[in-house]
């Protein structure tokens, strides 16, 4: 995994653009692994079927993905490990085993010869390889350095030697390229909460979330930040609220699983309106699924998480920029509303990586501060829950002088004490939905539209990490001069139906695109806005949506 | 009006003669000595019979969800560590519901103190069998006898880890008071079980039963080996006796003191982390 992050950083650091993906079975180690990316000068958001170049490690990799060469294609292998048969793309064996012999190198290098074979074959220099290996083992000394150098270079310059004629010359590094940060949606979704100022961050380890634990508390000492890794889901939402209640921003971190745990604590925030952020990574359920695979099978159960009825918000990034500048708000509407706010991604988008401009982010984070909502420092007979026109009353910290207040889980008057008076239940209930329409409002985004409503003969409509194949099969049926536009939305729920509804009025093929056999979000828009869509794509193996899976289904 | 009274809050609805009066009292007596004030204290409720002081004690505070009392106040300690944090629970809340997160906060010897209304019975749901109730309780959800035997909140205290683990019981007022405020001084986990007849719903947990069991430690013991601790808390499971007092306690940094982040400044007051882009750089 390593080794491919290394790839598309080098690319990203040559002037490309970088698509990501990684595919592993749910095993400690083993399996079959896969990286791909997809390099390109202009943005790109998925990667494609066809393979330009392949290089296998073991046979399997042939076996599993020979029917996406093409007559260019590149197959990188060793002849001492395996064969594989003559076809209709170029073979290039490689004596990775040998060289690593010679140099009494270890096989995990490997990774690095086939990171070196690369390079060469794109024509990219060997000092990017050097760069890369310093910085993923200064660690580990200098003369671990050196081997992994060695070997690298032996192999860098035999492919040189030996395989000029497929060099290829169409993807020459750029000088001094706008610098590109190559982050997956987790790392996105941890640089946004540092940014906004998040300072607590509790999760439970599952997959595809897990990176966000490791990599806040990696960084925690440098950030200041307090991360803990509490003993289940309940107690690490119910910690996180603690800290919220004492005034820090805080979030949590899980999946479906993990989620279903925290819904109690989640209506427990709708009532006790108390700000949390939750990062909920969909994998395919039910129950254990497929835990490292990816599916958008969660958006009703987050929608209708946590018992009563209390408002909720969530967002639905459908790309790592996306997660960014989502997050970033996510934080600002908790606080505004003070009631749970959920960021909705997958695993696709979770563990797949993207190069962004990294004047884009730093830009956007420098132009962040954050919105603490409606807060004051002191009050006198302060009322916790007083009733407003927006539904939001102003909050204390606590540990002001000369007051005090509680929160409550149970109904409650305006100044915190358990009722269960039928005027004051009325009044409560309505004052917290009245932040529902306070901010459909006030705050809802109307979903972004791609290519032209006007013309296009086909609207797909979808949301979350469905964007990057949709955006890419746009590309493809425009050569094909087939006209589409695509309705994104990120802002799932809840949702506004007088502003949403003209983008339906249209007489055209609306296309339902979604990575779940349900049809979730054609369902939600049907609940919310009235709109009915008929034709759908829908998948549901546990992978994501392919570009030409969507081109296929508009062309044949 | 007085530091004490400044703790009064609604009257509270239990029922006559029930021990969480004493404890109420207690609890605003203890607070009052240590010089703290409903602005200065936080506390976090759970829910059961002892979590409605929620309305009774004038605090900032949180009415949590059934055993979730204590991750709610661990997370507030680690946001604001100078401020006393006491979580006031029951038996089935603190023992039941939330057991695990129990045992997790005494592993990190989190600085909270948990006072625990221990009554051997579900009261606010009138009358079912409770973690502490013992063999062969008769009650509403195990009509034909419990089936289990009760757990051990001190052994349990003591062997994860707990760095204050005390006993005490409801009709001896001026003990509880002492414990509450040593309790709350102490920096790390301290558990205060109260055992408390409930005088409507447990006819096996009573004054006189308790009047017979309970037993002081003797005042030559010294409370910090564990061994001898768990000797003393094991007589409740072997014999039915109950000891009352300081049964453990030990030193440990509590969990936010090995933060290095927490130190002179609490995770409220310090300012915005301003080191975002040089991170950014890191992922190029």
């Amino acid at each position: 995994m390593t080794t491919g992050l290394n790839f598309s950083k080098i690319a990203a650091r040559s002037g490309f653009y970088i698509f990501d993906c990684f595919e592993y079975p749910s095993l400690i180690r083993g399996g079959h692994n896969t990286y791909e990316t997809i390099i390109s000068k202009d943005p790109v958001y998925a990667t494609r079927n066809e393979v330009d170049l392949l290089v296998c490690l073991n046979k399997e990799t042939f076996e599993l993905h020979k029917n996406r060469l093409h007559t260019d294609s590149l197959v990188v292998f060793d002849e001492e490990n395996f064969q594989i048969p003559d076809g209709d793309f170029h073979k290039l064996a490689i004596p990775m085993k040998k060289i690593l012999r010679e140099q009494k190198g270890s096989m995990v290098m490997m990774n690095n010869v086939a990171l070196a074979a690369s390079l060469s074959l794109l024509n990219w220099p060997y000092e990017e390889i050097e760069k890369i290996i310093i910085q993923s083992f200064k660690k580990k000394g200098q003369n671990v350095i050196d081997l992994n150098a060695r070997i690298s270079r032996m192999t860098y310059d035999y492919v040189t030697e030996q395989y000029e004629k497929h060099i290829v010359h169409d993807f020459l590094p750029t000088k001094n390229p706008e610098k590109k940060v190559v982050l997956t949606g987790n790392d996105a979704f941890s640089l946004a909460a540092i940014a906004a100022d998040c300072r607590f961050y509790a999760a439970y380890p599952m997959t595809p979330a897990s990176t966000v634990l490791t990599t806040m508390a990696g960084l925690a000492e440098k950030t200041g930040m307090v991360v803990r890794h509490a003993e289940d889901e309940i107690s690490v939402i119910n910690t996180a609220l603690g800290a919220s209640v004492a005034g820090v921003r805080s979030s949590v971190g899980t999946s479906g699983g993990g989620f279903a745990l925290m819904t109690e604590a989640v209506s427990f925030a709708g009532i006790g309106e108390i700000p949390i952020v939750i990062f909920l990574s969909q994998r395919p359920g039910p129950a254990t699924g497929l835990p490292t695979w990816t599916e958008q099978g969660d958006l009703l159960f987050a929608v209708n998480a946590g018992h009563g009825e209390f408002p909720k918000i969530i967002l639905a990034p459908g790309d790592t920029e996306e997660m960014f500048a989502l997050t970033m708000r996510a934080f600002d509407l908790a606080d505004t509303y003070q009631t749970p706010v959920i960021i909705l991604s997958d695993k696709h988008l979770s563990e797949s990586t993207m190069s962004i401009p990294a004047i884009t982010l730093k830009l956007s984070a420098k132009s962040n501060s954050p919105d603490r909502g409606k807060r004051i420092s002191k009050a006198e007979n302060y009322l916790r829950y007083a009733k407003s026109a927006d539904g939001i009353s102003p909050l204390l910290i606590p540990g002001a002088p000369h007051s005090f207040y509680q929160i409550n889980s149970y109904e409650h008057e305006e100044d915190g004490h358990t009722t269960e008076d039928a005027q004051m239940r009325v009044e409560q209930v309505e004052k917290r939905n009245k932040k529902t329409q306070t901010y459909l409002q006030k705050d809802f985004k109307m979903p972004e539209t791609h290519g032209n409503m006007a013309d296009a003969e086909i609207i797909f409509v979808s949301w979350g990490s469905n964007k990057g194949a949709i955006l890419e099969a746009q590309k493809v049926l425009a050569s094909k001069l087939i006209k589409t536009a695509f309705i994104h939305f990120t802002h799932v729920f809840p949702m506004d139906e007088k502003k949403i509804l003209p983008l339906f009025e249209a007489k055209k093929r609306y296309i339902l695109v979604e990575n779940n056999s349900h049809g979730q979000f054609g369902k939600l828009l049907r609940e919310q806005t009235g709109v009915v869509l008929t034709e759908k794509i829908l998948k549901y193996d546990g992978r994501q949506l392919y570009v030409e899976e969507i081109v296929e289904y508009v062309t044949v | 009006m007085s530091p004490f009274e400044e703790f009064d809050g609604q009257t509270p609805t239990w029922c006559p003669g029930c021990g969480n009066w004493a404890i109420g009292a207690v609890v605003k007596r203890a607070l009052a000595n240590l010089r703290l004030s409903p602005s200065s204290v936080f506390v976090s409720f759970g829910i059961g019979c002892s979590g409605n002081m929620n309305d009774f004690l004038n605090a900032y505070a949180v009415h949590a969800l059934h055993g979730r009392a204590i991750p709610v106040a661990i997370g507030f300690k680690l946001a604001n560590h100078k401020m006393p944090v006491v979580a006031i629970v029951g038996d089935g809340d603190c023992y039941g519901e939330g057991g695990n997160h129990f045992l997790h906060a005494l592993r990190g010897n989190h600085d909270i103190t948990v006072i625990v209304h221990d009554n051997s019975v579900y009261g606010l749901t009138t009358g079912q069998s409770a973690p502490t109730s013992p063999k062969g309780f008769r009650s509403k959800s195990t009509p034909d006898g419990l089936i289990e035997t009760p757990l051990n909140p001190l052994a349990l205290a003591i062997s994860q880890g707990g760095t204050f683990v005390s006993q005490a019981y409801a009709s001896r007022v001026p003990q509880i008071t002492e414990l509450i405020q040593k309790a709350i001084t102490h920096k790390g986990f301290s558990l205060v079980n109260v055992l408390q007849p409930c005088v409507t719903f447990n006819r096996t947990n009573t004054y006189d039963y308790y009047d017979s069991k309970v037993y002081d430690l003797p005042s030559s013991y010294i409370p910090h080996d564990q061994v001898s601790a768990l000797k003393h808390a094991m007589n409740m499971t072997i014999k039915e006796e109950f000891p009352l007092g300081i049964v453990y306690e030990s030193k440990r940094p509590a969990f936010h003191e090995c933060l290095p982040q927490l130190g002179k400044q609490t995770l409220l007051e310090r300012g915005q982390f301003e080191g975002i882009h040089e991170i950014l750089e890191h992922f190029i």
